[in-house]
């Protein structure tokens, strides 16, 4: 049984790892109108559009877990078109891509197989060096950094 | 050199804890074997024809003494005494255990190294001149940018599921060293009214399809070379074919696009990035830039009179400082390649004990720093000019002092069948046959410079289309034959190769090549280089003769 998975801490107590809920319903973009209220479902070739704005949820579907545009997909929504909703990653969905999706916006994943995945994948690491769309200050130069005691 | 600060070390400890889990979950079957592959490749790890091979990530091919310790460690603990050097500038283990990998990663974090994106569909290790930071006809040392993109592109959120591999190189000197022409970005940075600026190539490569990169931008300022690559990685990473692997490189959709359709859209792009928040300020440019001051050169006086006494005593010193010993920024210094191209091993192969006397003279004649060349050669960049003999003389124990830098026996080489998956053809018989029958001192002088690359298949790891000469292993109903191509070139003028000719049994190859030198040899203009002899006379004569008699 397919889960939506959280991957924001949100207003409602919802925590990154958090299973929340059945996955929502997705119209996909061809048929999709602001009117009905639902959300929409965009391919990863597809371009963006503001009329896609207006839906709560907009789902990206991922043709293949390798396949990374999606992510750029997101990080367009989030930093160039503003988007607030919830974005959610569907399709071939992979433990493994998680945290890059976090990274790139998004907010939810439908998991295929409903296998929770343990807090080290969905969070392998405390920081980052870039920056991204949920953190616009690269973490280069973000981050207190002191000099390493191991020796070269 | 860079050193790694308390967030560096934090992130590699992290990545091999990671990897560990990876690779847990995969022998334990909880992942496929295709998602398990994408995760390796990111770090490092490939299954070879014979076992998995590790490649770890030399940062643009610079090295401390410690951490090539460590490297000698791995390579006798680990595998099986060797590692490779690599035509990108890292090493590679031909022969670890997959269970063992994560126990080799953590290894490396203890030095402050990695094997961080090495293969697989993401950026790759970027490469510079060898020379950065000493060469004397460098404008700028390339190396803090190269240190700046390696941590942009480090687990990239965005841009680590590309749809190919993706090579970044670098040069700030006269001489292109580091063959941006023929790489997926290829920036040139230089100083212009006191500003550091890049010129920005893409889409060049080698592959099943040779181009030279188009130069998109010129001028760029060093404030925007992030924001700038974020714009092509994101039309790339959009466009890019992910339909058929070999149209996937970014080469591909510049040609679709054509140049300035590309630049156009890149621009686009850009303008929405320009001035974001990873604009580089002067104090980040400056803080990174003072990770590679000079060491602490000293005044050598009368170093350049006994580098001139010790050539005249020692003919054979003499000969190796001629080839293998390259101008320095400081007066005193030279920069020394040790060769590993002696005949009857394979290029770019190095053993444990060559890897840890290398560590040692880069102390004892150096700052302990060590370079790894794209030509697969150690290069210690900080000798006296007074330490060269003595240098050389204890390279001759090691089999690293063959005298032949930019010379016919310093084959580029891939691993080719005797190790790779991938390869069609062997190629290190190849380079030790056309090696073997260059014993001869002064006629592989008297060829002068002259670069022949070998790759055992199209994926052109031994870089076969900017070879003076280039050898190409193809497979025809399961027999290996060989596609000789000549006229390449990879530096500031790069060219691609011209076929010569139907290909030909392996054991023909040293007869073909040494026709090839003879129509030079007969037919060149005082001091005229191969390259320029074949630029100007073109491919027939050297076809007319390779197979008029070889029929």
């Amino acid at each position: 049984m397919p889960k939506l998975l959280r991957l924001n801490d949100d207003a409602n107590g919802a925590t990154n790892g958090a299973t929340n809920g059945t996955p929502p319903q997705l119209e996909p973009a061809g048929q999709w109108t602001a009117e009905s209220g639902m959300g929409v479902e965009l391919s990863v070739d597809q371009e963006i559009e503001e009329r896609f704005l207006a839906a709560p949820q907009i789902g990206i579907e991922f043709p293949a877990f390798n396949d990374g545009r999606g992510l750029s997909q997101a990080v367009l929504l989030r930093s160039r078109h503003g988007y607030q909703g919830d974005l959610v990653a569907t399709g071939a969905v992979q433990p493994d891509i998680l945290h890059y999706m976090r990274r790139c916006g998004f907010t939810a994943a439908v998991l295929p197989g409903g296998d929770v995945p343990d807090p080290q994948t969905l969070a392998p690491y405390s920081d980052y060096y870039q920056a991204c769309a949920i953190e616009p200050e690269p973490g280069r130069f973000r981050i207190e950094r002191g000099p390493s005691n191991i020796p070269t | 050199m860079y050193r790694y600060d308390t967030f560096d070390q934090q992130f590699v400890d992290e990545r091999v804890a990671h990897f560990r889990s990876q690779t847990e979950r995969y022998l334990a079957g909880e992942l496929s074997d295709d998602e398990f592959l994408q995760l390796r490749l990111r770090n490092g790890l490939y299954i070879q024809r014979l076992a998995p091979m590790l490649r770890v990530a030399v940062p643009y091919g610079t090295l401390s003494s410690r951490q090539l310790r460590m490297l000698a460690h791995i390579a006798r603990h680990y595998d099986r005494g060797y590692g490779h050097l690599s035509t990108r500038q890292n090493m590679q283990f031909n022969w670890p255990e997959l269970a063992e990998v994560p126990d080799i990663l953590a290894d490396l974090a203890t030095v402050q190294m990695h094997a961080i994106q090495t293969s697989g569909n993401c950026i790759r290790n970027v490469t510079a001149d060898e020379f950065s930071g000493v060469a004397a006809d460098e404008a700028v040392d390339p190396r803090p940018y190269c240190e700046l993109i390696r941590q942009w592109s480090t687990s990239h959120p965005e841009f680590d599921w590309l749809p190919r591999k993706f090579k970044i190189a670098i040069s700030g000197a006269e001489d292109d060293r580091a063959a941006v022409n023929v790489h997926d970005i290829g920036l040139l940075v230089r100083r212009r009214s006191g500003e550091t600026v890049f010129d920005v190539l893409a889409g060049g490569g080698l592959g099943r399809t040779p181009v030279i990169g188009s130069l998109i931008r010129e001028a760029l300022p060093v404030r925007h070379l992030l924001t700038y690559l974020e714009a092509m990685m994101r039309v790339y990473n959009r466009y890019g074919r992910r339909d058929n692997k070999y149209k996937a490189r970014i080469k591909i959709l510049v040609r679709a696009m054509t140049a300035e359709g590309f630049k156009a859209r890149v621009d686009e792009e850009w303008s929405h990035l320009k001035g974001s928040p990873s604009t580089l300020t002067d104090e980040q440019v400056a803080g990174m830039e003072a990770h590679f001051r000079p060491p602490a050169y000293v005044e050598r006086p009368g170093a350049a009179a006994a580098l001139a006494a010790d050539r005249l005593k020692d003919a054979d010193f003499a000969r190796w400082v001629r080839h293998n010993v390259s101008p320095h920024k400081q007066a005193g210094y030279a920069i020394a390649t040790l060769s590993t191209k002696e005949t009857g091993t394979p290029p770019g192969d190095v053993s444990d004990r060559q890897m840890e006397a290398v560590a040692d003279w880069a102390e004892a004649y150096g700052f302990g720093e060590i370079r790894i060349s794209h030509q697969q050669n150690f290069v210690l960049p900080d000798v006296g000019q007074d330490q060269l003999y003595a240098l050389w003389q204890a390279a001759q124990g090691e089999r690293l002092a063959a005298p032949n830098r930019g010379l016919a026996t310093d084959i580029i080489c891939c691993p080719g069948g005797d190790y790779c998956s991938l390869a069609n053809a062997k190629s290190i018989p190849v380079a030790e046959a056309i090696q073997a029958q260059l014993e001869d001192y002064d006629y592989l002088h008297d060829l002068g410079e002259l670069d022949i690359n070998i790759s055992g298949c199209m994926n052109a790891c031994g870089h076969h289309h900017v070879g003076h000469i280039g050898i190409l292993g193809v497979d025809k109903k399961g027999r290996e034959y060989y596609q000789v191509s000549i006229g390449g070139h990879a530096g500031n003028d790069a060219s691609v190769g011209q076929i010569i000719g139907p290909s030909f049994f392996r054991d023909d190859v040293p007869r073909v090549i040494r026709r090839i030198f003879d129509v030079y040899l007969a037919e060149r203009v005082e001091n005229e280089s191969f390259l320029h002899c074949v630029r100007r006379i073109g491919v027939e004569p050297f076809k007319v003769e390779v197979y008029a008699k070889a029929a």
